[in-house]
């Protein structure tokens, strides 16, 4: 079990202070299938680089993930001796983890400044997210020869369970995937600006039913960076100090990818160890970055995180509650729906620029803490603070 | 993506899995057991995932099963069903024994399914090398 006090320990060391990304929007319709994820991730380092205020040299740790190796992205960069170095699977699920490994290596003297690098170019390349050929995998050999494939499909069936134990109404995913596309309209890296409304989610066409078109993450390019070092350095540098105040993870690992409490019991875990670490509870949160693949994944993550009870998330789910004046905003940039599926990348990037007070015309009031949470079988959450808060 | 020579993806028959589908051959499912601890588990592994021994076997179970959940699938991943066989009614299958498989459901309209239906297996010759377990409604 969680013990409290040791996970406290990690409270308010270490910040992340400089961020960067590509622009989303602009390369989404300029498909180029010689953009590696390398080129991507390098911008987004430069950005982030530059947003610091660190010298490249202050740099001594590389965490990357779904860049395939981090040799390459260091030879580029130019990162000879660093001191802390992987690479982290391309899954969503790895970019908590990869702002948690950062803090931990920085709190504990094994770097003083650790880059997390992410580069995506699946639309260039075709990326599918189903039907791949996997080998003499578990899924070639007992979902493939059924038709079952894609991270969506398991989405669905989770969802369809739901619906049918709480009597969930589509309309509960609707509000999401409208909410999300008003906030990107106020981004203007967004990659989906044009609002839709319930009408044209309704009418949206179906890829695994229940789930449809406007549930499901956009697949763009793009590279995100994020920069962390300790929070006594971060005061010396020019950007407010956004501290990483409590983080965890919990897991749920089955065969078949589905978790029959809608990932309740790692939800409900990390709710429970980031609010007893936390000085902040559930009402002092000013926004939540959900990990939202699919828009479910957003649903089962408020209700395993305790903002409502089990099964009441249809309801709970209102414009109002979510919206970027409610109680609760939530993926205040637009999300994997509208913004950039980043895999949780660009929300962690979201996050730190409300709570810098950064968001123009989509920021939300009072941002003194925020959280993101990513519902998974591997799953992160953390609640980020602006200095001072 | 279309490709009018594509097959219906197959499953790769290892070491491990051949018993599954030998089983499925000859009309019977089967899955393995702990012989220290009795515990079922799906899909194959190696040891009992429980305590961990090698010593199991694979016994054949009953082939009765209620949908946990299902969908259907109208993205045209696979280009190997035609596009009038889409959508896939695919289902998650929760064994009288325990462990999940993933199915299709058959020989029930799609308005007609709903989640805790009871099923049973029905086998479906693909080729001579392979046999798929489906799922109807349970007479």
């Amino acid at each position: 079990m969680t013990n409290p006090e040791q996970l406290r320990a990690l409270q308010d060391k270490t910040a992340i202070v400089g961020v960067g990304t590509t622009e989303f929007a602009a390369i989404y319709r300029d498909l180029d299938p010689e953009r590696s994820a390398y080129d991507l991730g390098r911008i987004a380092f430069r950005e982030a680089l530059a947003d610091s205020g660190l010298k490249k040299s202050d740099i001594d740790g590389v965490i990357v993930s779904r860049l395939p190796h981090y040799g390459r992205m260091c030879e580029v960069l130019g990162i000879r001796y660093p001191r802390f170095v992987n690479v982290l699977p391309g899954e969503g699920r790895q970019s908590g983890i990869a702002l948690q490994y950062a803090a931990l290596a920085v709190a504990n003297g094994m770097a003083d400044a650790v880059a997390c690098i992410y580069g995506n170019n699946g639309r260039s390349t075709g990326a599918r997210y189903g039907g791949e050929d996997r080998g003499a995998s578990t899924q070639a050999m007992f979902e493939a020869p059924f038709g079952m494939t894609s991270p969506g499909a398991v989405t669905s069936l989770m969802f369809r369970r739901h619906q049918y134990r709480y009597d969930t109404p589509v309309e509960a995913l609707g509000q999401l995937a409208i909410s999300n596309r008003r906030n990107a309209a106020l981004n203007p890296n967004a990659v989906m600006q044009q609002p839709i409304e319930m009408d044209d989610y309704l009418n949206s066409r179906y890829i695994a039913e229940p789930l449809r078109l406007f549930d499901y993450c956009l697949i763009n390019d793009g590279g995100v960076c994020f920069i962390v070092t300790s929070a006594e350095r971060a005061r010396d540098l020019p950007n407010p100090p956004v501290l990483i105040h409590a983080t965890a993870q919990a897991a749920d690992i089955t065969p078949v990818y589905v978790a029959d409490d809608f990932w309740y019991e790692p939800m409900s875990r990390i709710a429970d160890d980031l609010f007893a670490t936390s000085d902040a509870q559930r009402e002092d949160l000013a926004f939540a970055q959900l990990y939202d693949n699919f828009t479910p994944t957003m649903l089962f993550t408020l209700e395993g995180m305790g903002f409502c009870e089990q099964g009441e998330g249809g309801d709970w789910i209102t414009p109002e509650r979510i919206g970027l004046r409610g109680e609760l905003p939530l993926n205040t940039g637009g999300g994997h729906t509208s913004e950039s599926y980043m895999q949780g990348w660009a929300l962690h990037v979201e996050a730190v620029r409300q709570l810098r007070g950064d968001c123009g015309e989509r920021q939300v009031a009072d941002a003194q803490y925020g959280l993101y949470a990513c519902a998974a079988p591997l799953a992160t959450g953390h609640i980020l603070k602006r200095d001072g808060a | 993506m279309t490709d009018a020579t594509a097959q219906k993806p197959l499953p790769p028959i290892t070491r491990l899995t051949k018993p599954f589908w030998d089983g499925c051959r000859e009309g019977e499912l089967r899955i393995q057991f702990c012989n220290i601890c009795d515990r079922p588990w799906f899909p194959p592994a190696d040891n009992c995932p429980r305590c961990l021994m090698d010593d199991w076997e694979w016994r054949t179970v009953s082939g009765h099963g209620t949908v946990w959940s299902w969908i259907q699938m109208h993205q045209r991943y696979f280009p190997g069903w035609e596009p009038d066989e889409y959508p896939i009614t695919i289902a998650l299958i929760q064994l009288e024994e325990g462990p999940y498989i993933y199915s299709n459901l058959v020989n029930i309209p799609a308005e007609e399914i709903r989640c805790d239906l009871a099923v049973e297996v029905t086998f479906h010759k693909a080729t001579d090398a392979v046999t798929l377990p489906f799922f109807q409604p349970r007479r």
